[in-house]
């Protein structure tokens, strides 16, 4: 019944605005239709008047005319109220919308103490080990904020739902949040497939979305007005840094690609090939694999038979795996190899998986962290989740979690005590800052939805996590 | 022949093996109850995780998780028809076709299957079995092999050479072949039917389930590792359908084909390998190229 009545209001307004915004295009320049139109506006985006139109003429509040202009003859077939009416009704609707209590002009989600936040991961299923740790970080973020005050007297209320990591679960959520618990701002999303696909309702319902830890690309490149993220780097992130890496500090002269033919594998090797090759190194072979693929025998002869003197994968879990045991198989050991993140994101267990401890020799991976994830700056955040969650043993995701909930907080401090959606976007726009958890700052800009752009590298020789010296950044313009 | 097409084959070889062992619990259920088993990938996956609680869990020596996991999913399997398959059969209403709905009964069976070993906490990561046969890696040539494809191969040739005798030289077996050739003939004759079906589909369980144990050391067991019985349909169809060796030379014929379309067109090719060939097949010999020849018979 709810949700039936918020469809009703959502027709009503939005028919509302298309008629005032008709009226707008026929109207003239007198200076007190403008006053009456601006409060008309502010009326009905508040849902104080809605339209009461003749379906059989489609015709407004009123003729479509400008009341000081020249009557128009061939939109004024269907008018069915008189001049005086309509000059009353717009002279009470302006009245009512120029003196709207300002409580009623806030947005959902947000009171006088209070700013409700919507928080979506998943919290159960394969894949929890993302996002339920990550989304308690952020959480446990919020909850300090709260505790020094909160944000300009307002204290931060989080509705939590679970999506799975499914895409069809994660649009279901954002409405329930959206529509159902009028959150000011949603803020979630573990898995880039989940996240984008929330990004068309919340842009139709300009309600702000901040990804939790999903890289998210489809959704922050090219960038739109109300999603943010990429906390931990997109794709293009990944790819370019490896290229960085690979030439800066493997002295990569000729590499092989191993990736995804899926739109991450894509975005990926764009970069990396363009830094690479920018950086004066060759592309030996490029071997775009299927997510699925059962037998990697046919891509690793291909890049064998390349002879490059670095391989970089940018495969997932199961892929890679594959990857670096057909790897060991045939002897390559000595050609550094380097995997991204997404390949690797429980090292212990990868190396667990591949079985063969001659696959470490010359084994590198990225990292968008500042540190190794038990590392000294790690620390911090573990001591502090472990206060809060004294019973939970935090994932190697957990901190993926805070930056985006620091931009948050950020973000509503800068838009001050007068927020609304619009304005906390523009101050989204202006953060840039580092979050003592991730690689690179976190920074966005009219043209920008990508927050991170950086990577640490890791030698891992199967046991034992060595730092490379370094911060990897992408310019946000190579491979583009 | 050059080092990086013999290193393809062999490689296809191996992989052809696991193919062909699904394929052939596939030709096992449609040449019993007429319908292509959509749950054999399930299967496959239940038999990888049953392997690694055998082995992890009941420390059971290695060897004996394969009777352990065939075991387990023959119940399985012998349990659907038993449960399931038999009612549909005998709620048939004259005059619509039985069969979709066994079909669907597949299908819901590879949900069941794939649900219940989600809701698992064990499942939430992924992992592998240890390899059945390790050491260094062996040289034929320039070729190199681990033992664990060896053993593979081994496993999937012992197999194979059991399940032929099974069909040739048990009672049952004889007993099995008579039913799928004619049903009522077999039942005049003293054969018991509904048990030599549920034995059928308890078989092709086991035969997936052990396909799945040997391929848990080589690829990661997740809840969606099922979706190589595609490969499995497509060497099935090569071979006919009908014709056990024709799956097994369809096994070996899809991994090999897969390895070389990946080293001499693209590595992104290798998934269009099985319904190029599929589609080849179908064009220039559609009763498959173990089968006779099509004939029509006038009715």
């Amino acid at each position: 019944m709810i949700y039936l009545n918020w469809l009703v209001f959502c027709y009503r307004s939005s028919a509302t605005a298309n008629k005032i915004d008709r009226f707008d295009r026929n109207g003239s320049s007198c200076f007190g239709y403008k006053v009456l139109l601006l409060g008309l506006r502010r009326a009905a985006a508040y849902g104080l008047i809605s339209a009461n139109l003749s379906p059989s003429t489609g015709t407004g509040i009123c003729r479509p005319i400008g009341l000081c202009g020249p009557k128009n003859k061939q939109a004024s077939g269907g008018v069915r109220m008189t001049r005086r009416f309509a000059v009353r009704s717009l002279l009470f609707s302006a009245a009512i919308g120029l003196t709207a209590n300002p409580a009623l002009a806030a947005d959902p989600g947000l009171t006088d103490s209070e700013i409700t936040i919507g928080m979506f991961a998943p919290m159960s299923g394969q894949l929890t080990a993302f996002g339920l740790d990550a989304l308690q970080a952020a959480k446990m973020w919020y909850e300090e904020a709260n505790r020094k005050g909160g944000i300009h007297g307002r204290k931060i209320k989080v509705v939590i739902e679970d999506d799975k990591c499914n895409p069809n679960e994660a649009v279901a959520v954002v409405k329930k949040l959206v529509t159902v618990d009028k959150v000011f701002i949603v803020h979630g999303g573990s898995c880039t497939a989940a996240a984008i696909a929330a990004q068309e309702f919340v842009t139709r319902e300009k309600v702000p979305h901040v990804m939790l830890n999903a890289s998210g690309d489809g959704a922050v490149i090219p960038p739109t007005r109300y999603v943010f993220g990429a906390f931990a780097g997109t794709q293009r992130t990944v790819g370019a840094t490896l290229a960085q890496f690979a030439v800066k500090e493997l002295k990569a002269k000729r590499i092989a690609v191993i990736a995804h033919d899926d739109e991450y594998g894509v975005a990926n090797t764009a970069t990396l090939k363009a830094v690479a090759t920018a950086s004066g190194a060759q592309i030996v072979a490029t071997e775009m694999i299927s997510p699925r693929i059962t037998d990697v025998t046919a891509p690793l002869l291909n890049v064998r038979a390349a002879n490059p003197d670095v391989i970089v994968s940018t495969a997932y879990p199961g892929p890679a795996v594959l990857i670096a045991q057909k790897y060991g198989e045939f002897g390559m050991t000595k050609t550094p190899l380097a995997q991204a993140i997404q390949g690797i994101p429980v090292p212990a267990a990868f190396a667990k998986n591949v079985g063969n401890d001659a696959v470490f020799e010359n084994f590198y991976y990225g990292s968008p962290l500042n540190d190794l994830t038990d590392g000294p700056k790690q620390q911090k955040w573990i001591a502090q989740y472990k206060q809060y969650y004294p019973d939970r043993t935090p994932s190697a995701f957990m901190t993926y979690g805070l930056p985006s909930a620091m931009a948050v907080t950020r973000a509503l401090e800068k838009a001050g005590r007068d927020l609304t959606r619009e304005n906390f976007i523009d101050a989204l726009e202006t953060v840039d800052f580092d979050t003592g958890v991730i690689a690179a700052p976190v920074a966005f800009g009219k043209d920008r939805r990508d927050g991170s752009r950086g990577s640490i590298f890791v030698k891992f020789d199967g046991k034992t996590h060595t730092l490379m010296p370094g911060v990897y950044l992408w310019d946000g313009k190579a491979g583009m | 022949m050059s080092p990086v097409l013999l290193q393809g084959i062999v490689g296809g070889i191996v992989s052809g093996c696991v193919y062909a062992l699904i394929a052939l619990s596939l030709v096992i259920v449609y040449k019993s109850s007429d319908v292509i088993n959509f749950a054999a990938g399930e299967m496959v996956m239940v038999g990888g995780y049953l392997g690694m609680f055998a082995l992890l869990w009941l420390q059971l020596p290695y060897l004996l998780i394969f009777p352990f996991g065939a075991l387990v999913i023959f119940i399985v399997g012998a349990a659907f028809d038993r449960v399931v398959l038999t009612r549909v059969v005998g709620r048939a209403v004259p005059g619509q076709s039985v069969l979709v709905a066994m079909i669907i009964g597949t299908v819901g069976l590879s949900y069941v299957l794939k649900g219940v070993v989600r809701v698992i906490p064990y499942t939430e990561e992924v992992r592998r079995l240890p390899p059945f046969s390790s050491g260094a890696p062996i040289f034929l040539g320039p070729v190199v092999l681990q033992h664990q494809d060896v053993a593979i191969v081994a496993a999937a040739l012992a197999i194979m050479a059991a399940l032929w005798a099974f069909f040739n030289f048990t009672f049952t077996g004889k007993a099995l072949r008579a039913t799928s050739q004619n049903p009522r003939a077999a039942a005049l004759i003293g054969i018991p039917v509904r048990r030599m079906s549920m034995t059928a589909w308890g078989l092709a369980a086991a035969l997936a389930g052990v396909s799945g144990i040997l391929l848990a050391p080589k690829l990661l067991v997740t809840p969606d590792m099922g979706v190589i019985v595609i490969l499995a349909l497509a060497a099935a169809i090569i071979g006919g359908f009908v014709s056990l060796p024709g799956c097994v030379a369809g096994g070996i014929l899809l991994g090999v084909v897969q390895n070389l379309i990946g080293v001499y067109v693209a590595s992104r090719a290798i998934s269009l390998a099985p319904f190029l060939v599929i589609m080849i097949v179908l064009l220039l010999r559609p009763q498959g190229l173990f089968a006779g020849k099509a004939v029509a018979k006038k009715v």
